[in-house]
């Protein structure tokens, strides 16, 4: 198995270098919305300024390493049809994309850690202070986020064996998602009630969990409380994407004769 | 000018005919657009739970921007958007002689021959949001404001048109056109809220470089009857300056294509 992971990261990074500019354009139009919002914040509480500017700055660092667009991927593959070529390979598909997905988070993991500290140097804001058990946390809830999102975005994706307009269904979620995720504020911004479901729906868990935890706004038990949360999630969602896998493999193969 | 009216209603026609074929689809557009709206509102009432003041804008005024905002978006979509793919398609594949030889500007046609109606559901919305703000505000605009309001409308659409078509008409030299519209969609959502609000050298390059505040704000506050006849003169002299601009940039591109072309 990782004689073959080294195989697929190796084919997926070249595949990447193919595509450099398309990544930079999608890297940089993906930091517009969490800047605007920003500087909302900003003009809101100016007095907090500095908070906000770590907040948003991590907001986009932990978007990128989590972010995930199987969706659009398998909703493409499966309408046009050429997931049948991904299915006839010895691998199952899925291991294609885990890798895929590795390999750009190491790239964006590559560009934007000396972009922070760079800018480190020229906004002390920017400094994290952190004990080594918090950035042990903060590095734990990243990879859950990105796991969480990616099992998210995949079993979306597999609604394309039912759905012509997979890419809307997802594009309702991500909305939801901008607020209860704590892109459009953080989430102790919201009203109690917002706030309130935003602890229990998975939403929490892909971006703002982590930022919590590296600027300390989550407490020791609270700490233990959002993981368990967060693993039921992914227990959850990747009960939910098996399950999808067979049933739209039984219908993959009733339209394809 | 009359043919080319002529030729608009003929295009118009032709893309109506064409989205008929899809009434189905109708209703789920519908509620996308809803759904939009709904979330734009949403994300306004979230900022002024905290506060009561966005840049010196009140809610009520906030909200007359986020309509001027998503009718002008609408347009974009509704005329200028479904035509970016095809224009790369024909410099790709040489098919943009036929248009070249047509008895009919060139520009004109590339950035008008498709339609995209259900698209103007969200320059009906953005109306009703207006509404509703001018509602709230408790302001009822003069026709002065009104017909200023219109003035300034007209230099920002020439304005976002220009804009779009500049960006269109790197298609000559760049083949991912989809990222392009995704440059030019991040650029405009600076446009959503007052330019006030921003701070330091993005308010310059949005307020002079790229007149994304011009955009929106003028029009808002010129609806709530804030406007000077300077302002409404200068929305007019840049929308005029980047067509221009945008038009001079078309003729050279095209002076590009024949030389590459043969």
């Amino acid at each position: 198995m990782v004689r073959k992971y080294i195989a697929l990261l190796r084919m997926k990074y070249i595949e990447m270098l193919a595509y450099r500019l398309a990544t930079f354009v999608w890297m940089t139009g993906a930091i517009t919305q969490p800047l605007i919002t920003m500087f909302v914040w900003m003009n809101i509480h100016p007095e907090e300024s500095e908070s906000f500017l770590f907040y948003f700055m991590a907001v986009i660092f932990v978007e990128r390493m989590t972010s995930a667009w199987d969706v659009w991927e398998l909703d493409r593959e499966i309408r046009e049809g050429t997931f049948s070529n991904l299915l006839l390979r010895p691998l199952h598909p899925i291991h294609w994309a885990i890798a895929e997905n590795i390999v750009y988070k190491w790239l964006f993991l590559v560009i934007l850690v000396p972009v922070w500290m760079v800018g480190a140097v020229y906004w002390p804001a920017l400094r994290p202070h952190m004990t080594g058990s918090q950035i042990g946390w903060f590095l734990a809830a990243v990879v859950l986020s990105a796991a969480l999102r990616f099992l998210l975005s995949y079993s979306c994706g597999l609604l394309a064996f039912w759905v012509t307009k997979v890419a809307a269904v997802y594009g309702v979620i991500d909305v939801i998602s901008l607020f209860l995720s704590g892109r459009i504020a953080p989430l102790e911004m919201l009203p109690p009630q917002l706030r309130e479901w935003s602890e229990w729906l998975p939403f929490r868990y892909m971006i703002s969990f982590p930022i919590e935890i590296a600027t300390g706004a989550v407490r020791a038990e609270e700490l233990v409380r959002g993981f368990a949360i967060a693993a039921g999630w992914l227990l959850v969602l990747a009960a939910v994407l098996q399950w999808l896998w067979k049933a739209g493999m039984k219908k993959n193969q009733a339209v394809g004769g | 000018m009359r043919r080319y009216g002529r030729v608009f209603r003929e295009f118009f026609r032709a893309c109506f005919v064409e989205e008929m074929e899809y009434r189905s689809e109708f209703f789920g557009n519908f509620a996308a657009s809803f759904f939009g709206v709904g979330m734009a509102l949403l994300t306004v009432h979230i900022f002024f739970y905290q506060t009561d003041d966005l840049g010196g804008w009140t809610y009520a005024e906030v909200l007359v921007l986020l309509g001027i905002f998503n009718m002008l978006r609408g347009f974009i979509d509704f005329a200028l958007r479904p035509n970016m793919p095809r224009l790369l398609e024909h410099v790709r594949r040489g098919t943009l002689d036929y248009i070249l030889t047509k008895p009919v500007d060139s520009m004109f046609y590339v950035s008008f021959r498709h339609l995209v109606f259900w698209r103007l559901i969200d320059v009906a919305l953005g109306l009703g949001v207006i509404g509703y703000g001018l509602y709230i505000e408790r302001y009822v605009p003069s026709a002065v404001d009104v017909l200023m309001f219109l003035v300034v409308m007209a230099a920002s659409l020439l304005l976002i048109y220009s804009l779009w078509m500049m960006l269109m008409t790197t298609s000559f030299w760049v083949v991912r056109i989809d990222d392009l519209s995704f440059i030019f969609d991040s650029f405009f959502e600076t446009a959503r809220f007052p330019g006030s609000m921003y701070r330091g050298a993005v308010r310059m390059v949005i307020t002079y470089v790229l007149p994304a505040v011009l955009i929106t704000n003028t029009p808002a506050l010129a609806l709530l009857g804030k406007w000077s006849v300077s302002t409404v003169l200068a929305a007019l002299a840049v929308a005029i300056l980047f067509l221009w601009l945008a038009r001079r940039f078309w003729r050279f591109a095209l002076r590009f294509y024949t030389g590459a072309g043969g």
